[in-house]
């Protein structure tokens, strides 16, 4: 950009070529940085994470195999990364499909609920209706603190179901709650950045879940 | 490890620039952005909820919608109008989104194409985001969702230069100009006439042409127009 002091005086300088190859000189630094920064943070989190994966990814494994279902839920775009971890469990590109639900994925039941009871109950009241003392129950969060995801845990808790909650910042009141057995928490300020990994942590728990799968012949 | 190392090349930098440079000058001049992903549907209903309802408290909210379920391209040409913007996140073979491609011309809708493997063929779409993975899993790893908060990200950076949004993209500065040229403007067929006529959806509005050069017609036909004359039906 031009930045001469007499500037102020052309206000249609602003728009000229020179101020766009600039900017799309800025905007593409700043998809690498950022992109770098995703990587970063992916990297530092999955090594973090391994453990708890190989944890929960065994607990899943036993209920798929004798017989558990996956419900998976969260708000606004967790819930649509919600819906793609039930996706890849239920509809996998490659592997054996898993009985695997996103709770948002119905407007009816999501409205009546909402609209009936209370958006705070739209995932409790469905597991109520659904969930069996062998199935699993995933929230996706990036603050871990949702309302109706926490009321969602705490009835998936009390039916007996196996309950993993992803999270970020600090965990939020995922962290350290008798409800969730096992919480992934991304150490991210940023919601996108904190998506992103909760993403790659879902591959990586249902890539973990198919490793400690037994063979068909010998499941409960 | 598959999904760790940094999945945007300078290449695909550069690209994603330029889409959300030509998005934040849509936006300004009044589009609304339409999401298709036919094999991902969340992937589609996840960047409409990017634009509508931002993470980032005081970012401004922007008129976006999936568009899911059956006969996409019957949804998008209901819904898009000329300006607007069309984001599809699908493999290149994605017959559907490649219909849906080819149409928009005709609709003048300003296209984005997101996706991995193979690339679409050159001039497929305006603005093509695309990583060269192949690996069948990559949809579920969250490199798509870097790709569309990116997107999200700088279109947001581009509003901050309110001046360089000015509708210079639409300034025709060439020589020769194509709609008064030679050439044959993209137009799609919508009903016909017994009289050897057809009315047709073009970027600029809905006009009568003739079909005596290409014979018969039927609605969702693609063709190209000059003089108000059908001189060629392309694939739709």
């Amino acid at each position: 950009m031009g930045g001469e002091a007499t500037d102020f005086l052309y206000p249609f300088i602003e728009g000229n070529e020179t101020g766009v190859d600039a900017l799309l000189e800025d905007l593409a630094g700043s998809a690498l940085a950022k992109a770098a920064e995703s990587a970063a943070l992916r990297r530092a989190t999955v090594a973090a994470c391994e453990p708890l994966i190989a944890t929960a990814a065994a607990e899943l494994a036993r209920r798929f195999d004798a017989g558990g279902r996956m419900f998976t839920f969260g708000n606004g775009g967790s819930a649509t990364d919600a819906a793609t971890l039930a996706g890849l469990f239920a509809r996998p590109p490659v592997g054996e499909p898993l009985p695997a639900w996103s709770l948002a994925a119905e407007q009816a039941v999501l409205t009546a609920l909402g609209n009936d009871v209370g958006f705070e109950l739209v995932f409790a009241r469905q597991l109520i209706a659904r969930g069996r003392p062998g199935d699993i129950a995933v929230a996706m969060s990036t603050s871990g603190s949702s309302a109706d995801l926490l009321a969602a845990l705490a009835e998936a808790r009390r039916r007996g179901m196996y309950t993993v909650g992803f999270a970020g910042y600090d965990g939020g009141r995922f962290a350290d709650n008798p409800d969730v057995d096992v919480c992934f928490t991304v150490e991210s300020q940023s919601v996108h950045r904190i998506q992103e990994t909760q993403a790659l942590l879902g591959y990586r728990l249902w890539a973990a879940v198919h490793a400690n799968r037994r063979p068909e012949g010998a499941r409960a | 490890m598959t999904a760790t190392v940094p999945a945007v090349s300078e290449t695909l930098a550069a690209d994603l620039a330029r889409a959300s440079f030509t998005l934040a000058q849509r936006f300004s001049a009044g589009a609304t952005l339409w999401c298709v992903a036919p094999a991902f549907p969340q992937h589609a209903e996840h960047i409409a909820v990017e634009f509508v309802h931002p993470v980032i408290v005081g970012k401004r909210a922007l008129p976006a919608a999936a568009l899911t379920g059956p006969d996409l391209v019957g949804q998008v040409r209901v819904s898009a109008r000329a300006g607007d913007v069309l984001v599809a996140v699908a493999d290149a073979a994605d017959a559907e989104v490649g219909s849906i491609m080819r149409r928009a011309r005709a609709w003048g809708v300003t296209t984005l194409w997101l996706g991995h493997g193979p690339r679409p063929e050159p001039g497929a779409a305006d603005h093509v985001l695309w990583l060269e993975d192949t690996d069948p899993l990559l949809p579920a790893t969250g490199q798509f969702v870097l790709l569309y908060h990116l997107l999200w990200e700088l279109t947001h950076v581009c509003f901050e230069h309110p001046g360089l949004l000015a509708a210079h993209a639409d300034e025709c500065t060439a020589d020769v100009c194509i709609t008064c040229s030679d050439e044959g403007r993209p137009a799609e067929v919508i009903g016909t006439g017994a009289d050897g006529t057809a009315t047709v959806r073009t970027p600029d509005g809905t006009e009568t042409i003739l079909t005596t050069l290409t014979g018969p017609l039927r609605p969702g036909d693609l063709v190209l127009v000059h003089a108000g004359l059908a001189i060629a039906t392309v694939e739709a």
